[in-house]
């Protein structure tokens, strides 16, 4: 069994793209008497080596990127409120009315939302796109949000963590599920010496990722991700991309990689459900890793999460233990080749 | 002010569903006041002189706006329409409680960018929430019927406001409630009648049927009115931080209008002002001409982001508010000017 209680710490700890740190320091504490070798690379990412019962022919490297999707405050408004971009990909019908929080203070605010009663027709129809949007924390004036907000600071979603009846709702599943795997394996007994990347600023463009498959110069790769599922009642068949409880999902593609094959087999294998993805859809740190140096045979294992990129994401608890399942048994696998 | 104001913000109360706010508004006014409820479930708290000439009715709705349960699907998703006038660009995958036989957690359905078009129209036939839950499980714990909100945290501002679902008209009913306080060891010249009205969001029905009860000889009206913010034209506004918002409308009672002004005045005590051209879209509408008319007044709280899951209004222009109406009561209304 995962420990849902440090899935539900790390989801709660807010790290957007570039301000990985609270992330960063739960990974280091809870792995710091289990792995034999940590270090934090120039751009924050957590690089790891752990010694297994043997060490083998080749050098795996077990990925998950430690940032969130968020915001960053871009402008303070001569009436207090501020303007804001998004970081990393957020529809702008998931901004809209959203409970938020500003800074390394946690400073509370609100998405403002022009009322109802006084939307044309049209407008109640579409949620307004984001840079029309601003963010409210109560302050009376440009001066008085100064004292409390510089430009720069991070924000993200304010939202409430539920895991219960085998449901876990939150913000940021992608990717502290994949941080919540590599860290159990750390603290597991491993058959083989492995190597772990929790990376940051996935969602800007895999770019931590990157750094640390330089670094580390892999052989083989494994990224243990959350990926989108649209088994929504107004999607059908291959349009629901894969479905919550329907096990692991193993890519055979997505956007940024076409994955090894006989990995794909082998994880598709494991003693547990899985499925694959019904369209090429996303992107994850294996479009960075499998192209690192001399080429890097990757596979991407990933929970399927509906609302991905929201302030409540779903997941089922049962997928996550099948890919935890589908990892250790790909990594055990691959190494014994 | 702030905690009377928690107190009241609880979950239930979808109009038609206030039931539990008697248990409420009985341990915050049950010590000093006499609590009954009418056939519609309206909330009457009865204070003062009980044989006097005058008898003042205040009134606050405390039904709060939500969906309602009207399908439950093969796949345990749930189809639910609105209640009152729900801002569908706010519900875009955000968390909400349904209030089954227990609160679970949910989410509303939204597509993912790659199946969804910038052009969607947001149409209230098709809200569906996802619990993640069995569609056996569902049934057990839901039935058609059965409410929802949108979950949203008690979260205060800078400048002492808050931030947080239901407060139109939790805000009202708070106001309410303090200005029992003030007056609870006073004489007063009148007979006082607080009302915690029902289904105001659809229909203002309570407001209607407790005047009609209580016949009162006037009548004061506490909702909430539009705060200036990005988008709402400032002839129909007020500041948040400013005090009262004061209608001003041809259904309403100039005498108890001007006596508002006046006490306001008195007070030294800012006020904006929101002039209708008709009705006021308040519980007024329907007191001011119950049996052969009650003379009316209305009285708003400032409030940014009117019907969504982040309301804001400041505690300070409720505390001026709930003063402004116990020296407006203790000088017996209108009745002797």
């Amino acid at each position: 069994m995962l420990d849902y209680g440090l899935l539900e710490r790390l989801c709660k700890a807010d790290a957007p793209s570039g301000f990985e740190e609270e992330v960063r320091e739960i990974v280091i504490s809870e792995i710091k008497d289990y792995a034999d070798e940590i270090t934090v690379d120039n751009m924050g990412n957590v690089l790891v080596f752990k010694k297994g019962r043997a060490t083998p022919k080749k050098k795996l490297l077990l990925s998950a990127h430690m940032d969130e999707v968020g915001f960053i405050v871009t402008d303070i408004k001569s009436d207090g409120t501020l303007k804001f971009a998004s970081v990393g990909g957020i529809n702008d019908t998931a901004v809209f009315a959203k409970q938020v929080k500003v800074g390394k203070n946690k400073i509370s605010g609100v998405v403002n939302a022009k009322p109802i009663h006084l939307s044309s027709a049209d407008e109640r129809k579409k949620v307004p796109p984001m840079d029309s949007l601003c963010i409210d924390i109560g302050a009376k004036d440009r001066k008085d949000a100064e004292n409390y907000i510089s430009l720069g600071d991070m924000i993200t979603f304010d939202s409430p963590f539920e895991n219960k009846n085998g449901t876990i709702i939150s913000k940021a599943i992608d990717d502290r599920f994949g941080c919540l795997v590599l860290i159990e394996m750390i603290k597991s007994d491993l058959p083989f010496d492995m190597y772990f990347g929790f990376v940051v600023q996935e969602e800007i463009g895999l770019r931590g990722a990157k750094a640390a498959a330089y670094t580390v110069n892999p052989d083989c790769a494994i990224v243990v991700e959350a990926t989108t599922a649209a088994d929504v009642p107004f999607a059908e068949d291959e349009k629901r991309v894969c479905l919550v409880g329907g096990g692991a999902v193993v890519s055979h593609m997505d956007r940024s990689t076409i994955y090894d094959k006989e990995y794909y087999k082998i994880a598709m294998s494991a003693n547990t459900k899985t499925q694959t993805k019904t369209m090429i859809a996303g992107g994850n740190d294996a479009g960075a890793i499998h192209c690192s140096r001399n080429g890097v045979r990757t596979i991407a294992v990933s929970v399927p999460c509906r609302y991905i990129h929201s302030s409540s994401s779903l997941a089922s608890v049962d997928d996550m233990e099948s890919v935890l399942e589908v990892v250790r048994y790909t990594a055990e696998k691959i190494l014994s080749e | 002010m702030k905690e009377i104001l928690k107190k009241l913000c609880i979950d239930r109360g979808v109009s038609g569903n206030e039931l539990q706010m008697l248990a409420v508004i009985k341990e915050l006014v049950g010590d000093f006041a006499e609590v009954s409820t009418d056939n519609m479930g309206d909330i009457l708290v009865s204070m003062g002189n009980k044989d006097a000439d005058r008898h003042i009715m205040l009134d606050a709705h405390m039904d709060r706006i939500g969906l309602v349960v009207t399908y439950i699907n093969d796949e345990g998703f749930i189809k639910a329409e609105p209640v009152g006038g729900i801002d569908l660009r706010t519900l875009q995958s955000s968390a909400v409680k349904v209030l089954g036989k227990e609160t679970i957690l949910g989410v509303i359905c939204t597509m993912p960018p790659h199946l969804s078009k910038n052009d969607d129209e947001l149409s209230k036939d098709k809200i569906w929430i996802d619990t993640g839950l069995s569609a056996d499980k569902v049934k057990e714990l839901v039935s058609l019927g059965d409410t929802v909100i949108v979950c949203s945290e008690f979260r205060e501002l800078l400048n002492n406001q808050v931030a947080v679902s239901a407060l139109d008209n939790r805000a009202g009913c708070a106001v309410l409630v303090k200005c029992a306080e003030h007056l609870k060891d006073k004489t007063l010249p009148c007979r006082l009648s607080l009302v915690f009205s029902v289904q105001e969001e659809t229909s203002e029905l309570g407001a209607g049927i407790s005047a009609y009860t209580l016949e009162p000889d006037e009548a004061v009206v506490v909702d909430v009115g539009f705060a200036k913010q990005d988008g709402v034209p400032d002839e129909k506004s007020g500041k948040i931080g400013c005090g009262a918002i004061i209608s001003i409308s041809p259904v309403l009672s100039k005498k108890v209008t001007d006596k508002i002004k006046e006490i306001a005045k008195r007070l030294d005590m800012p006020c904006d002002y929101e002039v209708c051209g008709g009705s006021t879209g308040t519980n007024a509408d329907k007191i001011s001409s119950s049996r052969g008319g009650i003379m009316t007044g209305c009285i708003s709280v400032p409030e940014k982001n009117m019907h969504t899951q982040v309301e804001v209004v400041s505690l300070d222009d409720m505390e001026k508010i709930a003063e402004l109406l116990s020296v407006y009561v203790q000088e017996g209304g209108v009745g002797n000017a």
